[in-house]
């Protein structure tokens, strides 16, 4: 449960970035409602996690998923570039979410 | 320069706060603290944006973030903590701050020091 909460939590945050961009280059209401809506919603979650999950573990999580899902949104969507950097690095976030979902 | 970094310290600082807030609240108006704290910290965030690189910014505040809440739940919340969480956790870390830093390959020298201080 506690797992299933940080990945709502980061992809909450994941809309809520991709808000602040549409936000940044226009200021709609409804760019500013996914705005502030997505990073809202994520910390709602987040804190909904600590219930289940030792609060450095939830956190940690919370910030690598979000990070590769911005990334990742940014690369599909908008045609950010894909260099060695950036794959090793989402690999090194996947081994340590994975990890720390195997030991505890 | 200088003042731009102060606003990266004091946004992963009010981050500290919130996060500890989460832990701790149990009244109504401890929310509105809390609240208060995450609307200071996003304030504090966006000014260090103004002058330095997003990614450096996020980088550091998730470096700082992961560190303080380690540190919190060993010393205040009484957590369990061994080497093998701890490596994933380094490993994870890295990942976080090499996907920011790899938005901003080529800033200017001064930029990339502060990063590294």
């Amino acid at each position: 449960m506690g797992w299933f909460l940080v990945l709502l939590a980061a992809i909450s945050e994941i809309i809520g970035v991709v808000g602040l961009r549409f936000y940044s280059q226009e200021k709609t209401i409804r760019n500013l409602l996914i705005y502030v809506g997505g990073f809202g919603m994520s910390f709602v979650l987040l804190y909904a996690s600590f219930n289940y999950l030792q609060l450095s573990i939830a956190y940690v999580v919370w910030i690598g998923i979000g990070t590769v899902g911005a990334v990742l949104v940014n690369i599909i969507f908008f045609g950010e570039s894909k260099n060695l950097t950036r794959i090793i690095s989402i690999i090194a976030i996947i081994i340590g979410v994975a990890g720390l979902k195997a030991i505890s | 320069m200088q003042k731009d970094w102060i606003y990266v310290g004091l946004t992963s600082l009010f981050e500290l706060f919130w996060i500890f807030g989460f832990n701790v609240a149990n009244a109504w108006w401890h929310w509105i603290i809390i609240v208060s704290l995450i609307a200071l910290d996003f304030h504090f965030l966006s000014k260090a944006c103004e002058n330095l690189p997003t990614g450096t910014v996020y980088a550091t505040f998730a470096g700082v973030g992961t560190i303080g809440t380690t540190l919190m739940d060993i010393f205040i919340f009484d957590g369990e903590f061994n080497a093998i969480k701890g490596i994933f956790m380094f490993i994870l870390v890295l990942g976080v701050i090499g996907l920011n830093l790899s938005d901003n390959p080529s800033k200017d020298p001064v930029e990339k020091k502060g990063a590294h201080a």
